[in-house]
């Protein structure tokens, strides 16, 4: 807790101490420091450093994935690969029978080493059917999705404005667009972000 | 009572017809509303168009017969086995097409559904009760006009209410004025972190460093009136941390700051704070 804490100053104090454009190790040439490396993907392959599925297995910090075209992936976790679960939150709470997306840097050995990972993400659009306390329920084609806000997470884009937490704009009958965790083998899912007009 | 309720089918089961028909002779949308429905499968483009138009005219047909005396029974048996028809077309569609809409008594799209089956066999039942009926249902009706009434009004309330793509002129106004008075959605407070994200990334620190980012939001945190943002980061290539403050008072994307930090070592390799907005001429461009 305390190491957190230490570590948390010291970042903050790097990030509010700054003085415009200070570098601790010279300048700061945009070609040379910021040049992103060239991406190499071969046209009409899919992108090696990208892979999607279900986790069949965590072991130490390897994920076993099952691609949906029944691909399968060993996803390596670092200390640096960011994890998303409707908020961003730590490997310990990643479980078997999730879905994730994951970008990272493929490997020889042909793991990939997970850049960030995004799990059980889902991205759905709809017609708000009715509301409840703290939950909508969407028609997407046909098929009831019950979407629910999570207090402190979920946020509401209106017509493409900043994000705000109020969620009391959104209207029964409206089309919305929702950003949001899956249950996995449910029609339910957390808010992450839902976008309307209002 | 069974008597009352046998000799007004012939009305309902009629008016429904001719509401069905009007949806398919008149709708200025009808060519669309084919395309969304299972008849492309059954009979082919070309002959979709036609066959609902045709459909629509026996309907009216069926329907004005019902309504107008003389009743004659075998009108109520040919309004069953119009509806049996129905209900085996919504069948076929519902296996064949299952995301095709019924295009039954609305344009509005509405997948097939347990609802549209039922309404195909209340109005089964219906007309079978109808063709078992003796006199007209105007002299029914005239001998007890409230029940009479109440039936009639019972039942078209089944079918509207059997019917999903009605539920837009009933059921979603109703919803819409049970949300109105007990708000469920009363929203929390606070700055949701896409709020900051978004911030950031239109920031002028987040343009220069996006290309050592390698990571999504690894971790955030308040303090202090700011909200620190978390990134793994690879500077001339060693791992890093780029954390970027955000105020939580202030939505200008100008007051935003970033540190990149080698964490082994605790040492700042980039620091940028804000920069003023750019001095000379500049377009403001004011969000809608």
């Amino acid at each position: 807790m305390n190491q957190t804490l230490d570590r948390r100053r010291l970042l903050a104090t790097a990030a509010l101490g700054g003085m415009v454009g200070a570098t601790g190790l010279g300048s700061l040439a945009p070609d040379a420091a910021f040049a992103a490396e060239a991406s190499a993907i071969e046209p009409g392959l899919p992108d090696p450093n990208f892979a999607e599925g279900r986790i069949s297995k965590i072991s130490g910090n390897m994920l076993l994935v099952t691609g949906s075209d029944t691909v399968l992936h060993s996803i390596r976790v670092t200390d640096g690969t960011s994890i998303w679960k409707l908020r961003p939150t730590t490997f310990d709470r990643v479980a078997t029978g999730d879905g994730l997306y994951a970008r990272g840097v493929r490997l020889p050995d042909g793991t990939l080493a997970a850049d960030s990972v995004w799990v059980n993400i889902v991205n759905v659009h709809g017609h708000i059917t009715s509301v409840g306390r703290n939950v909508l329920h969407l028609d997407h084609k046909g098929q009831r999705i019950v979407a629910h806000v999570v207090p402190q997470v979920s946020a509401a884009v209106y017509n493409g404005a900043p994000a705000v937490s109020d969620l009391s704009l959104l209207r029964v009958g409206r089309h919305v667009q929702v950003l949001g965790a899956w249950h996995p083998d449910t029609n339910e899912i957390d808010i992450a972000t839902v976008y309307a007009a209002a | 009572m069974i008597e009352l309720i046998a000799a007004l089918q012939p009305l309902v089961v009629g008016a429904v017809l001719l509401w069905s028909a009007r949806v398919k002779l008149l709708s200025r949308h009808a060519a669309a509303t084919v395309d969304r429905s299972a008849l492309v499968r059954l009979v082919g483009h070309s002959r979709a168009l036609p066959a609902y138009r045709l459909l629509g005219g026996f309907e009216l047909t069926l329907g004005g017969l019902l309504l107008l005396p003389p009743a004659q029974p075998w009108e109520a048996v040919a309004a069953a086995a119009l509806a049996a028809g129905f209900l085996g077309y919504l069948g076929y569609a519902r296996r064949v097409a299952p995301t095709s809409s019924c295009g039954c008594l609305s344009t509005q799209t509405a997948p097939v559904s347990g609802r549209s089956l039922g309404r195909a066999g209340l109005l089964i039942a219906a007309a079978g009760l109808a063709a078992s009926a003796g006199g007209g249902w105007f002299t029914a009706l005239t001998a007890r006009p409230t029940g009479g009434t109440v039936v009639l009004l019972v039942e078209l309330a089944a079918v509207v209410a059997l019917s999903p793509e009605l539920d837009r002129n009933w059921l979603l106004p109703l919803r819409q004025l049970r949300m109105r008075i007990t708000h469920p959605l009363r929203g929390t407070s606070g700055v949701p972190l896409l709020a900051t994200v978004q911030q950031l990334q239109r920031s002028d620190a987040y343009r220069q460093v996006s290309p050592l980012l390698r990571s999504d939001v690894r971790e955030h945190w308040d303090d202090d009136g700011w909200r620190f943002v978390g990134h793994a980061a690879r500077y001339q290539g060693r791992p890093a941390t780029a954390v970027f403050a955000v105020p939580l008072a202030d939505p200008e994307p100008t007051s935003v700051r970033v540190a990149v930090v080698d964490e082994a070592t605790g040492q700042t390799l980039i620091s940028l704070a804000g920069a003023p907005p750019a001095a000379g001429p500049h377009l403001t461009v004011v969000p809608a």
